[in-house]
């Protein structure tokens, strides 16, 4: 009898069908909210890519230059925009610290009297540097390039004292290395940061709105109705995931076609149906996350509180802001469950790197069980709930 | 302004809150976890970089290269790759970030007194990280070279070699490293996660509390009743403001006391300019919620304004300095880096009010004109 068998799953699918579409329609009802996401897929990811990164971009430099001679101006000029601005020069000794205090100056250097006269004596002499670190990562810069320029100029000198010139330096048996960054050459960070933005949306909206439709559902009473119609839990839970899905990959199709490509020139290098494929798993799989959040509150309160607690571990601990290489240990072993790290594995490996499926593919099993597991469990606990 | 009226309705805040148990405990418990999962686990340090080395040559000079970078604690040594073909595809996967390639003469060039070539292959997909990884792999190759050269003059000189080395040295800097001594980033993120918190659960506490009541209805009720607007305003945030102000001391204490963040400053300070941080969040959530008519669109927005803010305009990560303009202008409107700037001032500076008068000036401006915004947005009347 394949009639009935037929005829019931054509009313499922269908039923399936009206389900999403009253979710979508709700969402689609809320003006501020759709104002939102217009804003968050286009703005927020122009804005974002805006961001400066941990890049050393005009640090403020004080010298105080107790030796005033032509080695010693020398070396002061090579500290250069768009690294360090100079921002003064002089004052006691004890100003300096007061200037850090104040943030008047990032970098404090001390030129001591009689540099010059050490250099052309071939004395050791040391130059003091005074660097303000309340900023680790980039105060550590600050201190690198600071080094770099004091040993390429330190080298000059000493190179010119055992007269070899720049061009001999050619003919010697040296070390010359060609670096070259592949899939972004010129570390444009606007590549990076406006898609790690809209992961970031993505990931935010998914969990929050799938989240908040169920929890509302469930502080109206409306969800009371839904379990006395013909509906079995699975038609009910699917269709808010659904419909957040459509929602994101909606928007990122709007981040890539009207911000990533026109705005910020990406070469966007790979397969662009495969990447939006692999969003709308992901967003299977965050949704999914907002429903557990949900299945296990009570009311909206306790739903946003509780998706707080997951959304920003995954994503601070996505990729994006802490290195993966950096994290310790049992961070590393938290972070295979966290979906976003895969997806933004994949995402940047398609997008940035040109990677197929055939590279990506073990980010995308991994979203994907992840997102059957956790879905499973909403199932699981949606009907447990109210028994 | 009544005082008996706020205190009704502050009454009856305070008793749906306590109905809501789990709501309440979750405001507390939230951002003591938060501190010590995010404390715990963020770091900006650039470490372990998965390296693979492609040695064309072969030769003893070749390995002995090979070692300054398979020996760095900065690269996590993958392996010896044949060629770079096979690169290619593990660079595409993020499973390689760096690849050494030594060219086939560098043995024969460095001996014969040519320069050697070495090309460096690197993921470009993370800029911030790439730099870093350029800047370790110049200081390994400017070491090397320094060392051939002093071989090169100690021959030609006939002298020893830790003197040829020497004199290519004529100066150093001294470095100091300030507020921040091992220039770890365990003492800045800390503290500075105090800010990141309080910027977006305050926020979302706050922001389903009036929207609730427009959507239930119960705000028909405020309506009707002699209560003014600024009474229930007030009545509304004080509950949020105390609970983010335990927040605001528990927090600190586990700064201080679990990650071990140097205290230098006036703790009067902290938590004054911390108040009126906290004031400043928790009338964004109101402003939300004065604003919009569904709980879900309240929490949307209350979260993304609050907490992206907090993560890119905030000095948690990178300085105003090095932002552009626009960037410059919504770091500077928003409260987050000013309290960032209060508390780097009393956590690692110790610096007082004769510094950071401007940045609790701004805070006390911000907390009054949020105020007021919502003020101005609340009507006791429906909109027709």
């Amino acid at each position: 009898m394949i009639r009935p068998a037929a005829s019931r799953a054509l009313r499922w699918w269908r039923q399936l069908q009206v389900m999403t579409v009253k979710e979508l329609l709700q969402v689609a009802r809320d003006t501020p909210l759709m104002l939102f996401f217009v804003f968050a897929f286009t703005v927020q990811i122009v804005m974002g890519g805006g961001r400066p990164g941990f890049e050393l971009r005009n640090a403020l430099l004080h010298v105080r230059d107790a030796d005033n001679s032509a080695a010693s101006r020398e070396l002061a000029s090579r500290f250069r925009p768009p690294y360090y601005v100079f921002h003064g020069a002089g004052g006691r000794p004890d100003a300096a610290t007061r200037l850090l205090d104040r943030g008047d100056a990032m970098v404090v250097m001390d030129i001591p009297e009689g540099f010059e006269r050490a250099l052309a004596q071939g004395r050791p002499t040391a130059v003091q540097v005074q660097v303000d670190t309340t900023n680790s990562a980039v105060g550590l810069l600050a201190a690198t390039y600071a080094q770099q320029i004091a040993a390429d100029y330190a080298t000059e000198i000493a190179l010119a004292r055992a007269g070899i010139t720049a061009g001999e330096l050619q003919s010697l048996p040296v070390i010359r290395e060609e670096q070259r960054a592949w899939f972004n050459p010129n570390q444009d960070n606007r590549w990076f940061f406006s898609v790690g933005d809209m992961v970031m949306m993505v990931t935010l909206l998914t969990i929050l709105l799938s989240t908040a439709a169920l929890a509302r559902e469930k502080e109206r009473g409306t969800v009371e109705q839904l379990l006395v119609s013909p509906l079995s839990p699975l038609q009910i839970l699917l269709p808010k995931v659904l419909a957040m899905t459509l929602v994101v990959v909606a928007g990122t199709m709007v981040s890539v076609f009207a911000v990533l490509g026109p705005v910020f020139s990406m070469p966007l290098q790979g397969s662009l149906p495969l990447f939006f494929t692999i969003t709308a798993i992901y967003g299977f799989t965050s949704s999914g996350l907002g429903l557990f959040a949900a299945t296990v509150t009570r009311n909206l309160s306790q739903a946003g509180l509780l998706a707080i607690f997951l959304f920003v571990p995954i994503i601070l601990f996505s990729g994006i802001h802490t290195p993966d290489e950096g994290m310790p240990g049992w961070l590393h072993t938290i972070v295979l469950f966290n979906p976003m790290a895969h997806y933004i594995d994949a995402t940047y490996s398609i997008l940035l790197r040109g990677a197929g499926l055939d590279l990506v593919w073990d980010s995308v099993l991994a979203m994907a069980l992840l997102g059957a597991a956790v879905f499973g469990f909403g199932v699981w606990r949606f009907r447990r709930q109210f028994e | 302004m009544n005082a008996r009226r706020i205190l009704t309705v502050m009454h009856k805040e305070w008793r749906e809150m306590v109905r809501d148990p789990l709501s309440l405990v979750m405001g507390f418990v939230l951002p003591f976890a938060l501190m010590l999962l995010i404390g715990f686990g963020m770091t900006f340090d650039v470490e372990n970089i998965p390296l693979a080395i492609v040695d064309r040559d072969g030769s003893a000079a070749s390995r002995d290269y090979a070692y300054r970078f398979i020996g760095s604690r900065y690269f996590d040594f993958k392996g010896y790759l044949a060629d770079e073909r096979k690169a290619a595809p593990l660079l595409m996967d993020g499973k390689l970030r760096a690849v050494i390639v030594i060219a086939e003469r560098f043995e024969r060039d460095l001996l014969a007194g040519r320069p050697a070539a070495v090309q460096v292959l690197l993921d470009g997909a993370f800029p911030d990280r790439v730099r870093i990884t350029k800047g370790y792999i110049s200081a390994i190759n400017a070491a090397a070279t320094r060392e051939l050269i002093a071989g090169y003059l100690s021959r030609r000189d006939g002298i020893p070699a830790a003197q040829a080395n020497e004199l290519l040295q004529p100066f150093g800097l001294e470095m100091r490293y300030l507020y921040n001594q091992g220039v770890k980033s365990d003492w800045s993120i800390p503290p500075k996660l105090i800010m990141f918190i309080l910027f977006f659960v305050p926020a979302f506490m706050t922001s389903l509390r009036v929207v609730r009541e427009k959507e239930t209805g119960t705000i028909f009720n405020i309506y009707t009743s002699p209560l003014t607007r600024v009474e229930f305003l007030l009545a509304k945030l004080a509950p949020y403001v105390a609970i983010a102000l335990v927040n605001l001391v528990v927090l600190w204490l586990l700064a201080v006391l679990v990650f071990r963040a140097p205290f230098k400053g006036s703790f009067t300070l902290f938590f004054a300019a911390g108040a009126l941080y906290v004031i400043a969040t928790t009338c964004i959530g109101m402003l939300v919620s004065v604003f919009v008519r569904t709980q879900i669109a309240a929490m949307l927005i209350s979260l993304v304004i609050t907490f992206v803010p907090a993560l890119q305009y905030s000095e948690l990560e990178e300085p105003v300095t090095s932002m552009d303009p626009e960037g410059q202008l919504i770091t500077y409107l928003l409260p987050g880096m000013h309290y960032v700037r209060v508390i780097m001032g009393t956590f690692l500076k110790n610096v007082g009010l004769e510094v950071l008068w401007p940045e609790a000036l701004t805070l006390a401006v911000q907390a009054g004109g949020l105020f007021f915004a919502c003020y101005l947005l609340f009507h006791k009347r429906v909109k027709a």
